[in-house]
């Protein structure tokens, strides 16, 4: 980790609570931690310790009940929700567990999807496209529908999706967690060849094996986080 | 521009992945805009077929005068005056601006045309006029065959007559040829000079024009000295120079009758004004009526499409915040939502006016001609106009609805 990358990501005290009948559930408990450009993190931790809250919370989907949220310096908080979007559109790429592509759309267009929001879509917008699609190995399927491809192939067209923008940042919620392994490893490789090129990589997984392959970790438990052995 | 050609696309995709909760939403805008646009047609067909009726009455330019009994306070008096006689024509030609066309009127009482056995009796209110040739310029009466009077016919009181359609149909064979022969009026026989066409403008099976048909003509002189043997005027009708003028020109008339009738309001003048008056108001009542139709309408049109929208809303709440965690913002899911609903009506708007020309047209084909509806071009602009109002209308609320949803809720339902 080089103290030197510049900051994308701050987390000061960030707290999330939800209502739960008569009391509430803390879901996450003054995360503090600093994401730098080029870093690649796994996210460890059992089931319901708030990893996907967590998750949520650095790709602006939600927002925290408590402490204030930076990205690239400025707080999350005064950002109005249309840059929010936008900067989800082409800063950040979130990649589901549930893959989440929009069934009646063909590969291709499940892909563009970013590109359409915010302004005409960038006049490298095919080029984008095809550079995307060729990353993951999927230019063979672009007229295809999601439901046609297997679990493994969707996944990366999600990940294609994410990357379409060129985001900065790379978000992903456990995202072999639907993958057999051989499969879960290729997406792995995938993840890893991208940090080298320079992205910001967060990842979920339970997998302590695949969390091994990080440079740095990030354990979470009830709520709360906690700095993992840097390698 | 290419925003909307993509918004149109995408609500297409959609309309196809509920290809039957989309046909029923289509056919609620079609059966709305087809009610519409037949509508308006029939409208346009009624007062279309009113407007002709009134301008074949002459227009609104034409004024009558007709003798009537004087006031009360006049009666003892009433002998002072002559009545209208053709001097009152001569009168008004020469003393009112802009007259040309004044045409004096002399009724026969109880004329009754007969030939070779057949007869002709004026039911309906037929009958037999002495006139000039003005009456049949102001009148719009045209020629089927031979002629209007000539000079000659006036100066010597000749006994020519000018036979409507239903008095030739009522005194000759189908193809024979009137011209020439010779028809008798009270026993007197006068010569057929021309026959006037048949006019026809047909509300079901009632010929709404008769009254055209059933008239004859001889020269205003002719009728004075031979049948009625009296100069006195049972009718005296002149033309406004235009319907900007007819007040002026109604209120000069009244003048100059009153001096030529030594100041015995014997006669009466009016215009077509109240005619117009009934069927401005009548026009009135049928687009406040029409209105209401279309009002109707377009709300049963919106409830289907915006039932249609919150169901699908509701089923695509995934979709939703997959498409904002991807970056759409709240107006861009607001207007594919509207895009959507947009789409939906425009296309039951065209089925609808598709639907409408098609029974238009089986109708008109049906029905005898000058009675059936009208394919007003506006009917296409209003059913256009009236799709994407309702489509627009009826997005709104479910749109705001989608725009929103919380992307984390979104994403969590399952
Ligand atoms: N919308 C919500 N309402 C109530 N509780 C929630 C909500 N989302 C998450 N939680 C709770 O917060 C905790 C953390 O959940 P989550 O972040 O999904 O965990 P993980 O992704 O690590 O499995 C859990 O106890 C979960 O039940
Ligand atoms: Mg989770």
């Amino acid at each position: 980790m080089t103290a030197a990358a510049p900051e994308v990501l701050r987390l000061d005290r960030v707290g999330k609570r939800y209502p739960m009948g008569d009391t509430v559930v803390d879901a996450l408990v003054d995360a503090s931690f600093t994401l730098h450009e080029g870093e690649a993190v796994a996210i460890l931790g059992p089931s319901g310790s708030g990893k996907s809250t967590l998750m949520h919370l650095l790709g602006f989907l939600d927002s925290p009940s408590s402490g204030e949220i930076l990205f690239e310096g400025r707080p999350v908080a005064v950002i109005t929700e249309r840059q929010r979007a936008q900067i989800r559109a082409e800063k950040i790429g979130f990649v589901f567990q549930a893959f989440n592509l929009l069934p009646r759309l063909t590969v291709r267009a499940n892909v563009a999807l970013p590109l359409s929001y915010h302004g005409s879509p960038p006049a490298d917008a095919d080029a984008r496209i095809a550079r995307a699609l060729a990353l993951v190995d999927m230019t063979h399927r672009a007229h295809h529908r999601p439901g046609e491809l297997s679990g493994g192939q969707r996944q990366r067209v999600a990940i294609a999706r994410a990357l379409v923008n060129e985001p900065r940042i790379l978000l992903a919620d456990e995202p072999t967690g639907n993958l057999d392994t051989k499969t879960a490893a290729a997406i792995l490789d995938l993840f890893k060849e991208l940090n080298r090129l320079g992205r910001t990589i967060v990842v979920v997984t339970h997998s302590p094996e695949i969390a091994g392959h990080f440079r740095r970790q990030l354990h979470v438990l009830d709520g709360r986080v906690k700095e993992g052995g840097a390698r | 521009m290419k925003r909307l050609f993509s918004g149109v696309i995408n609500g297409l995709i959609e309309i196809w992945g509920h290809k039957l909760r989309s046909l029923l939403t289509i056919c609620c805008v079609m059966l709305g805009v087809a009610s519409m646009v037949l509508t308006t047609g029939f409208m346009e067909g009624f007062f279309k077929g009113w407007e002709v009726s009134l301008q074949e009455q002459g227009g609104l330019e034409k004024i009558t005068g007709t003798p009537s009994s004087p006031s009360e306070r006049q009666a003892p008096l009433a002998a002072v005056s002559r009545g209208f006689t053709p001097r009152d024509a001569r009168a008004l030609a020469e003393l009112v601006p802009g007259l040309e066309i004044i045409s004096p009127e002399i009724d026969a009482v109880r004329a009754r045309l007969t030939r070779a056995g057949k007869s002709y009796d004026g039911r309906r209110g037929g009958r037999v006029q002495g006139v000039t040739n003005a009456a049949f310029e102001i009148n719009r009466y045209e020629l089927e065959s031979g002629r209007f009077f000539s000079d000659l016919d006036f100066n010597d009181h000749a006994s020519v007559i000018v036979i409507g359609g239903s008095v030739k149909k009522a005194l000759f064979k189908p193809g024979e040829n009137p011209l020439g022969e010779f028809v008798e009026m009270n026993g007197q026989p006068f010569r057929v000079v021309g026959v006037l066409k048949t006019y026809e403008r047909l509300w079901g099976d009632f010929n709404t024009l008769y009254w055209k048909n059933d008239i004859a003509f001889v020269p205003l002189a002719t009728m004075a000295a031979k049948v009625q043997r009296s100069d006195r005027l049972t009718g005296l009708n002149f033309k406004a120079p235009d319907v900007t003028r007819l007040r002026e020109t109604l209120d000069a008339a009244s003048n100059v009758l009153a001096q030529t009738h030594r100041g015995i309001i014997d006669f009466d003048v009016r215009t077509n004004e109240e005619q117009l008056a009934s069927f401005a108001s009548t026009k009135a009542s049928f687009v406040i009526g029409g209105s209401a139709i279309a009002g109707v309408s377009l709300l049963v049109s919106g409830i289907g499409i915006m039932n249609l929208m919150l169901a699908s809303i509701n089923e695509r709440v995934r979709e939703i915040g997959i498409r904002k965690a991807v970056g759409a913002t709240p107006f861009n899911i607001f207007s594919q939502f509207v895009a959507e609903a947009v789409t939906l009506s425009l296309i039951g708007g065209l089925a609808g006016v598709g639907v409408a020309v098609g029974l238009i047209q089986a109708l008109s084909a049906m029905l005898p001609p000058g009675n059936g509806p009208l394919l007003a071009p506006s009917a296409f602009v209003v059913g256009f106009a009236f799709s994407v109002t309702a489509g627009v209308l009826a997005g709104v609320y479910p749109a705001i609805q989608a725009a929103k949803l919380d992307p984390i809720e979104a994403l969590r339902y399952e």
